[in-house]
C-alpha cells in the first residue's frame, strides 16, 4: 500500500529523476575527463550549470530574497561545490575505477553530520552511528 | 600504506562537499533553495577566470566537451528536482536518502558502459557505502 502510494506521488518520480540525472552526471563526468584535465572540466561543468540557473531566475522572475547571509552560504556552497568537483574531475582522469570513485565521494553527508554536530550542535542518532561505521568501513576497503 | 592516486582527490571532494552539505542548511534558513541553487551558480561563476582554459580548450574531441557541458546541466537539474520532489509533499527524511542512491545507477551502468569492473570485497565496500548515505541521510 505504501509502495503503491509512494509511486502514484509526484515527489517520488522527481526523486527518480533527480537520482538518474546525478547518476548520469557521474558517468558523462566521467567520460569527459578521460580526455579534458581536471580545470577545463569544471570550467565547462559550470556552462552546463548555467541553462539551469537562468530557467530558475526566470521561473523567479528576477525576484530573489534579500538575505545577506543566506546569499553568503549559498555563494561560499558554489565555490565549495566547485572545489569538489575540480577533485572529482581529477579524481576520474586518474584512471580509478568509476564505481569506486562515485561511491566514495557520495559518503560526503559523513563530514556533514559530524559537522553538524561540532557545529551546530546536533545529536548523533543511533541509526546516523550505523550509517558513520558503515561508511568508515566502505573507506577502508577502499582503500586496500 | 599505499593508497589509489584518486583516494587523495576523494578525500578532497568528500571534505569539500561535506562542509556544502552544512552551509545548504545554513543558507535555506535564510533563503529558498532555489535562491540557493541560483547562486551556488554564481559561486561557480567566480571559480571561471581560474580555470579557463584559452585555445587549449578548443582542442578536445566535441563528443567529450559535449560530455563535460551535459554534466553540469544534469547536476544542476538533479538538484532542482531534489527541490521540486520536497516541494510537491515529499519528506526530507524519505526524499535524501532515496535521492543519496545515486551512484547505483553508475555502479550498475559501468560494467555496460566503461567495461570495468570490481572485486568482491569492492562490492562489498559499495553496499556499505550505500548503507551508510542512506543512514546518514536519513
Amino acid at each position: 500500500m505504501a509502495l503503491h502510494q509512494a509511486l502514484s506521488a509526484r515527489w517520488f518520480w522527481y526523486s527518480i529523476l533527480c537520482v538518474l540525472c546525478w547518476g548520469a552526471w557521474a558517468l558523462l563526468s566521467k567520460l569527459g575527463s578521460r580526455e579534458i584535465p581536471p580545470q577545463t572540466m569544471q570550467f565547462l561543468f559550470t556552462l552546463g550549470t548555467l541553462p539551469v540557473g537562468i530557467a530558475l531566475l526566470v521561473a523567479r522572475r528576477l525576484k530573489l530574497e534579500k538575505s545577506a547571509k543566506g546569499i553568503s552560504y549559498a555563494i561560499l556552497n558554489g565555490v565549495l561545490s566547485g572545489v569538489g568537483g575540480l577533485a572529482l574531475f581529477a579524481a576520474y582522469h586518474t584512471n580509478g575505477n568509476t564505481s569506486l570513485i562515485t561511491a566514495a565521494t557520495a559518503l560526503y553527508p559523513m563530514i556533514t553530520v559530524v559537522l553538524a554536530i561540532l557545529i551546530l550542535r546536533e545529536r548523533l542518532t543511533f541509526l546516523q552511528v550505523i550509517g558513520l561505521a558503515s561508511a568508515g568501513f566502505a573507506i577502508v576497503i577502499f582503500s586496500l | 600504506m599505499h593508497l589509489p592516486p584518486w583516494f587523495y582527490f576523494a578525500a578532497v571532494t568528500l571534505v569539500a562537499w561535506g562542509i556544502v552539505g552544512l552551509l545548504q542548511k545554513l543558507s535555506t534558513n535564510h533563503i529558498s533553495a532555489e535562491s540557493s541553487l541560483i547562486w551556488l551558480v554564481v559561486g561557480f561563476l567566480l571559480l571561471e577566470p581560474l580555470f579557463y582554459p584559452g585555445q587549449e580548450g578548443l582542442h578536445y574531441s566535441a563528443w567529450n566537451l559535449a560530455w563535460a557541458l551535459l554534466s553540469g546541466t544534469l547536476n544542476a537539474l538533479g538538484a532542482w528536482a531534489l527541490f521540486a520532489a520536497m516541494k510537491s509533499g515529499g519528506k526530507a527524511s524519505v526524499v535524501s536518502p532515496l535521492t543519496a542512491l545515486y551512484p547505483l545507477p553508475v555502479v550498475v551502468a559501468v560494467p555496460f558502459l566503461l567495461h570495468e569492473s570490481i572485486t568482491l570485497l569492492q562490492l562489498v565496500g559499495i553496499i556499505c557505502a550505500l548503507v551508510a548515505v542512506l543512514l546518514l541521510s536519513s
